[in-house]
């Protein structure tokens, strides 16, 4: 079983089986391979370069427009300017924090400087949000039913194993972020 | 957002006014734009609160404050500024994956946190 977060001398120390190492890491790589923006044939390589995306849409996927969404309410024309020049970074970014998270669960020991546990928090963080729309969590009262699912003997369809995942998840980015908010009051 | 472990009494909302000064300096008059942090079943209150302290430097009272806000009204304004200022501070929390946006601060829709500028001050 995975041991909650805990924030010490050397930094923010968790521990996690094997098992729960491939399920993370399968977790950030589904997440990444989301967020990879496709290649396009014809981009003008100084525009990628400077992070302009000229192509950028809003995305269908409910799921990703949850993980890069429209800076204004009732703007779609300002949004879409506004993703064109910012969304490949923000892509980017979150990419850096996912595969930084997945190396870390190469180490046998799970030390997490503050660089590291930001990392871990978005990441995780991210993984829910995808989750979450997968099991059509839509306000808080099916975000508590699926908190219900706590036992593994449960899962005996897709969406009760993804609710089981989502909980665990969700337990470890807890403990997380009370680790890191203990390192804040130092 | 969502509790999903029994929270410490510092994460309730803070009934303290008067010790909050770090953020405050984001808080000129004439400063159109309104960054706002709307609630979703997902984030949980630690993190959000863990955000706003830690990227915008607000102490754990109005950062929980603020996080209380997005919580019980479902959005709350969280950072005032240029459009600029809080259309890098909306990418910011893009970034942290929490739900941002950015408004004019004038006009009908800047409703929900009349307060702030007056309890602080």
């Amino acid at each position: 079983m995975a041991k909650a977060f805990k924030y010490g001398l050397k930094g923010i120390k968790g521990h996690l089986e094997p098992a729960e190492r491939e399920l993370l890491r399968s977790l950030f790589d589904d997440v990444i391979s989301m967020l990879e923006p496709e290649q396009r044939a014809n981009e003008d390589p100084l525009a990628a370069l400077v992070g302009l995306d000229t192509e950028a849409r809003e995305p269908s996927d409910r799921a990703m427009r949850r993980l890069l969404p429209n800076v204004m309410k009732n703007d779609d024309a300002a949004s879409l300017e506004f993703r064109r020049y910012t969304e490949r970074s923000l892509r980017e970014s979150k990419i850096g924090a996912l595969k930084a998270a997945a190396l870390s669960l190469d180490r046998d020991n799970l030390v997490l400087t503050p660089d590291d546990a930001r990392h871990w928090a978005t990441a995780l963080n991210d993984v829910r949000l995808v989750l979450a729309e997968r099991l059509d969590i839509r306000d808080d009262a099916d975000a508590d039913n699926i908190h219900l699912m706590q036992d593994w003997a449960q899962a005996e369809d897709v969406e009760s194993y993804l609710a089981l995942v989502y909980n665990f998840t969700t337990w470890l980015q807890e403990s997380l972020v009370q680790a890191m908010a203990h390192s804040l009051d130092r | 957002m969502t509790l999903s472990v029994a929270l410490g009494p510092d994460t309730r909302e803070s009934t303290q006014t008067g010790t909050v000064t770090s953020g405050d300096v984001l808080t000129a008059p004439d400063v159109p734009w309104n960054l706002v942090i709307w609630n979703d079943p997902v984030n949980l209150m630690s993190y959000v609160s863990y955000v706003f302290r830690s990227y915008f430097g607000y102490s754990e009272a109005k950062a929980n404050k603020l996080m209380m806000e997005v919580h019980k009204k479902g959005r709350s304004i969280v950072a005032h500024g240029s459009k600029e200022q809080v259309e890098q501070h909306a990418v910011a929390m893009h970034g942290y994956g929490l739900w941002a946006t950015v408004e004019k601060a004038t006009g009908g829709t800047a409703g929900g946190s009349g307060k702030g500028k007056g309890k602080r001050g």
